[in-house]
């Protein structure tokens, strides 16, 4: 399977890859130039913390060998599919229960903003070819997509 | 392996150009975007607030406000009021020093190439004076005296310049600009931390530094430039990397600042000096042009042909310029003198030098021009350049590129030049429009960038897609330089443009794409669009005539583009000006800009759909014309 | 090799594609007792007719004959592990080779009165139950729920959408008592009330008599109050579904005791989820059944997972009412000498419980993003001593790690 892999260390906090995120999984057509920034509708599926020391540190979906979101989902919203190793999450099936947001054990989901009814999680930008935005946007090389 | 710096280089607009890059062993701007093409999304829609030190502030839905409770909104404003100011005082820069030189070659007695110019200025001011020299003096004083007014008193020749229907609009909008200088501060000022965070009332400043940028940067430095240096004459001329001429000893200049090279231009003539190049090797001095002040020698260039061998490229031309090797100095008094010339210049021993230290490159000499001593300071400079073309030439390997560019290529067009070509008044334009033979103006203005599509690309490819519906391309500032480069402004390009238009090029021997020179000339279209109306009797957002900086790269662009709003014209961005954060600037610059001003933003990149939407814009206004 | 698992919910249907993951060729038979395959945990869904029955499927598309299982339906009545034979309800024998146990559990309805006998009370643990009260609730008007925990108040959430009149009758003096704290319950409470829910809290049904329909038209509170009602649904608990395994040798207490491995006390008998009486949530049920499948299978050791169930922590829960969310993990009720952290706004409570520089509890109401580092804070007794000023800002940054194949590992 292929997984982000993420280099912390030169990671400096722009949060390009949140901004990409947001972009990739926008609900209007647009560019990154009118992505509505303001609007809570729009979340990152990553996210980019600062550490005690004032570093960075990028947490994102590990779409773990076993992951214990899909151990705890009630509603069979959240697979590993066995071909290609993604954590896939459908929205449609999710009963919102959040067992996932309490199980995941870097506490990378989350429930969506506005609604609190879906789970928001990377899917490896599969809608998008399967390029992660997020990699693609990082002016600092700190993620980059390995087989694994 | 070759020699290539690196595979990864930008498209360009230009084919043979890009080829020539992409071969070269130094790394150029071109080269560059590539490892720049991650942008930060916070950034390109001007959200990331550095005001003060609890930033850098980003707008996320999370945090919808900086620390200071500032918005998308007000840090969207501050930003681009900051720019826009930023912008304005480049150009109050160039039209002080030129206004300054005007009225330092008046007092001298120097010669006064334009007398028509400035003749009109004169009248238009209300000067009278007979002595042409006193006459001068007044009409440059009076210049110099607005740009130093306080930003509480109005500048005195704005009702004196400006279009009357205009002047009532700004008027009521109470967007008159006082001390072009001070406005200048005063937008600083506003934009600065924790003080406005009105979103239209910084907007409103930004109309106001635009009128001041446009009327006295742009408007009033075309014509004093005029009156020292003379005025644009129509002939054919070549451009492109061919004119550089490795017999002599090549001299690029890249600046704004034509009265600068006033002295120079003339001295590098004289047989003493021209001797000093003999006694090197060289046949003599020539004047490479590069960026605006090239475009502004090659609009006066029928004053100094002997000089000037022609216009090479545009800003981001010059590094290749640099690597034909042919080039033995730069002299550089203002942008767009990239930084990125610099490595090149001293790997291949390009002397740099600096005549305005507002441009002082790094490893550049500084020189200021200095009117009082400029025999002493010019000599130095000439010496200076002497002795590295006989220390550089031996030992450099020389990459010239005799085909590149055309040679008859129509330059020369002013709104002097242009009338008088039409002969002597606008009606045989109007015709055209009113028949439609004609439908429409449009002023392809401003920079190169090379992210819209790369070097000139959109630039070029929206200038075919407005001739092609038959509307009539103007161009003024390095969008000129790409343009021509490829060969739109020769007359054989009439192929290009729609039927009827091709008809009327054909007939006249004329380009469909009129090259008015440096951005500078935006103030001679602005003057062109005024007599225009004038004639027809409209206001000028009632004409069928659109703007559109596809390409525009800087602050200055954005003051222009501020002007262009001020005149109520449409005018089309290919990138958006860093505003796209805020819904309310964007809102204001797209849609109740027409209510205000009657102008209108447009932001889009792609040529095809631009060019339908400006066609679009020309039709509805021929129809409220009834043309 | 025959592996036969009763039950077909989270710990039967996950053992039985760890099995076949496991074991290509392996028989694999599974008994229910359900009409369909359904999860339990949406059962509300259903009676707010949010769902159609088919929507309750958890597994995915296909997944009986994708992985080549079959299925009896029917109950078990007996077990002879001697015979290592299934005896179902209906007489027919099912022989096995493995034999899992993941019957459940079954609600418990309390000797108060006839609320036993009465053809309008029902509890809400399997679809058949939640199909009884969605028939009832055609016509019934006035519901009676005794029972505030998350059962009864997913029976309330499900009938307010249909309009009913609900009251709660619950023994404790707040709702939710097993998950939440007074102050995390009372804003449920205040969301249920706004929505129409009359709660009787502290009390106890008292006495329920049948009338002659056969059916309890009111019941009688410890207050003396009287409450009407058309139907009741006992959400008072519940009981590991384990009557049938009388005399088959399997030992069992409250629920089938069973090893770390999840064997029984009887060989080639495994037993997993609710009916060990373990852990009643829903990912522990899975890993019960996954470690159980494994076993089955001979599997002792396997890369990246537990052939244990060593990760027994349960003390934990998530719930979702009216768009509030919260979780809560660990300790509930401050003991002496603990350490109380709250921050309160107008969005959000969150309260934790330190004892020596530990986490014992945290209960995160309004915003639980990112909230999954907690557990693994808690049951792995993480010191975080220096760390209680940003306490609630903790995040996965704090403990960092990248280990082998650019997986997280937690640092401390």
């Amino acid at each position: 399977m292929r997984r982000i892999i993420v280099e912390y260390e030169k990671c400096d906090g722009c949060k390009n890859c949140s901004v990409a995120c947001m972009q990739a999984h926008r609900k209007t057509p647009g560019t990154v130039y009118d992505l509505n920034l303001t609007d809570p509708e729009n979340e990152s599926r990553n996210f980019i913390y600062q550490a005690d020391d004032g570093t960075y540190r990028p947490v994102f979906c590990r779409h773990c060998d076993e992951p214990e979101c899909v151990m705890s989902c009630m509603s069979g919203a959240l697979k590993k599919d066995a071909d290609s190793g993604l954590v896939t999450y459908d929205e449609k099936r999710c009963a919102s229960c959040f067992m996932c947001v309490m199980n995941c054990p870097y506490g990378v989901l989350k429930p969506d903003r506005v609604t609190n009814t879906k789970v928001i999680k990377c899917d490896f930008c599969s809608q998008d070819g399967g390029e992660p935005n997020c990699v693609k946007s990082c002016p600092k090389g700190a993620i980059h997509v390995e087989e694994v | 392996m070759n020699q290539c710096y690196g595979c990864a280089t930008c498209e360009s607009a230009d084919k043979p150009l890009e080829g020539f890059i992409k071969d070269l062993p130094f790394e150029t701007s071109h080269h560059r975007v590539e490892g720049q093409s991650t942008k930060c999304g916070f950034g390109l829609q001007g959200v990331c607030c550095r005001l003060c030190s609890n930033g850098p502030c980003r707008i996320t839905p999370e945090s919808p406000r900086g620390i200071c409770g500032a918005t998308a909104d007000t840090i969207v404003a501050r930003n681009f009021l900051r720019a826009v100011a930023s912008g304005s005082g480049c150009y109050i820069h160039v039209v002080e020093n030129t206004a300054r030189n005007v009225m330092d070659v008046a007092r001298r007695k120097g010669k006064i190439k334009g007398v028509n110019t400035l003749n009109r200025l004169a009248e238009t001011f209300g000067i009278e004076e007979q002595d042409v020299h006193l006459r001068a003096e007044k009409v440059a004083d009076a210049v110099l005296t607005d740009l130093y007014l306080p930003e509480h008193e109005k500048m005195k020749l704005v009702k004196k310049l400006a279009y009357a229907p205009r002047y009532e609009n700004w008027e009521k909008l109470g967007i008159l600009p006082g001390g072009a200088k001070s406005e200048v501060c005063h937008g600083v000022v506003k934009c600065s931390t924790n003080l406005n965070s009105d979103p239209v009332d910084m907007l409103k400043d930004c109309l106001k530094l635009g009128i001041s940028t446009g009327i006295y940067g742009l408007t009033l430095t075309n014509l004093l430039n005029d009156v020292v240096l003379g005025e644009p004459e129509i002939r054919m001329a070549p451009v492109g990397l061919r004119v550089i001429d490795p017999d002599y000893i090549n001299i690029m200049i890249t600046g704004h600042q034509h009265s600068m090279f006033t002295y120079l231009q003339e001295r590098l003539t004289d047989e003493d000096v021209v001797k000093k190049a003999q006694a090197a090797g060289a046949k003599g001095f020539k004047l490479v042009g590069c960026t605006c002040v090239g475009q502004d020698l090659q609009l006066r260039g029928a004053h100094y042909e002997e000089i000037f061998d022609g216009h090479a490229g545009n800003n981001y031309t010059s590094e290749a310029i640099l690597a034909t090797g042919a080039i033995d100095a730069v002299i550089s008094e203002f942008n767009c003198t990239l930084p990125g010339i610099e490595p090149i210049c001293d790997s291949l021993h390009i002397k740099q030098l600096c005549i305005d230290s507002v441009a002082k490159k790094a490893n550049a000499e500084l020189e200021e021009f200095d009117f009082e001593n400029r025999e002493q300071v010019t000599e130095k400079i000439i010496d200076k350049i002497v002795k590295s073309y006989t220390e550089r030439r031996p030992h450099v390997e020389l990459r010239l590129m005799d085909e590149h560019g055309y040679d008859n290529t129509l330059t020369g067009v002013s709104e002097g030049s242009l009338k008088e070509f039409l002969g002597g008044n606008w009606k045989p334009l109007v015709d055209l429009i009113v028949s439609g033979d004609i439908k429409g103006v449009a002023g392809v203005v401003g920079c190169s960038n090379l992210t819209a599509g790369g070097h000139d690309v959109l630039t070029v490819e929206l200038t075919k897609e407005l001739i092609a519906r038959d509307i009539i391309v103007l161009t003024a500032g390095c969008s000129s330089g790409g343009i021509e480069n490829c060969g739109l402004m020769t007359p054989e390009a009439a192929k290009y443009a729609g039927p009827k238009l091709r008809a009327v090029c054909e007939k006249l021997g004329i380009p469909p794409v009129l090259n008015f020179g440096p951005c500078l000339a935006i103030g001679r279209l602005e003057i062109v669009a005024t007599e225009l109306a004038e004639t027809i009797g409209v206001d000028l957002p009632q004409l069928p005539l659109v703007l559109s900086a596809a390409q525009w790269l800087e602050e200055q662009a954005l003051a222009d583009g501020c002007f262009g709003l001020a005149l109520g014209l449409p005018l089309h961005l290919g990138l958006p000006p860093f505003v796209t954060g805020s819904g309310t600037a964007v809102k204001v610059l797209t849609e109740d800009m027409k209510e205000l001003t009657g102008g209108q933003v447009i932001i889009n990149p792609d040529a095809k759909q631009s060019a339908e939407i400006l066609e679009q814009i020309i039709l509805e206004k021929r129809a409220a014309l009834q043309i | 090799m025959r592996h036969v698992i009763i039950g077909t919910g989270a710990a039967g249907i996950t053992a039985a594609a760890e099995i076949r993951k496991q074991d290509k060729d392996a028989e694999i038979l599974m008994i229910s007792s359900d009409s369909q395959v359904h999860s339990r945990c949406m059962l509300h869904k259903y009676l707010s007719h949010e769902r159609t029955a088919g929507e309750l499927d958890f597994t995915e598309e296909g997944f009986f004959e994708k992985n080549n299982i079959s299925v009896v339906n029917g109950k078990a009545a007996a077990i002879d592990t001697e015979m290592k034979t299934v005896f179902l309800e209906s007489g027919d024998e099912i022989a096995y080779n493995r034999l899992l146990i993941a019957t459940g559990a079954d609600s418990v309805i309390p000797p108060v009165g006839d609320l036993r006998k009465a053809s309008n009370v029902f509890g809400l643990r399997h679809l058949s139950d939640a199909q009884k009260i969605d028939a009832m609730a055609e016509k019934a008007q006035n519901i009676l729920i005794i029972g505030a925990g998350f059962v009864g108040l997913d029976a309330a959430y499900g009938l307010l959408e249909r309009r009913k009149k609900v009251t709660v009758v619950e023994m404790a003096t707040r709702i939710l008592p097993l998950q939440l704290d007074e102050h995390g319950a009372k804003a449920y409470q205040e969301l249920f009330e706004k929505e129409g829910v009359t709660f009787r809290l502290g009390r106890r049904v008292q006495d329920a008599v049948c009338g002659p329909d056969g059916q309890i038209h009111s019941v009688e509170l410890d207050s003396g109050e009287s409450v009407p009602c058309d139907m009741i649904i006992v959400a008072a608990g519940v009981r590991p579904s384990a009557g049938f395994l009388e005399n088959s040798g399997i030992k069992a207490d409250r629920g089938i005791e069973v090893t770390s491995r999840m064997e029984t006390s009887v060989k080639d008998v495994y037993a997993a989820g609710d009916v060990t009486g373990l852990s009643g949530i829903w990912p522990n049920a899975m890993k019960q059944g996954k470690t159980a499948a494994l076993n089955m299978c001979g599997v002792k050791q396997i890369a990246g997972a537990d052939t244990e169930y060593t990760d027994t922590f349960c003390a934990k829960n998530t719930m979702n009412f009216f768009g509030l969310v919260t979780l809560c993990l660990g300790a509930l009720i401050p003991e002496e000498g603990d350490e109380v952290l709250t921050e309160e706004n107008k969005r959000i409570y969150r309260r934790a419980i330190l004892r020596d520089g530990k986490v014992r509890g945290i209960l995160l109401q309004g915003d639980i993003s990112n909230s999954g580092i907690w557990q693994y804070i808690i049951k792995n007794e993480i010191n975080v001593s220096g760390k209680e000023k940003k306490l609630f800002r903790l995040t996965f940054a704090d403990f960092f790690g990248v280990g082998e194949r650019g997986k997280y590992v937690w640092t401390f």
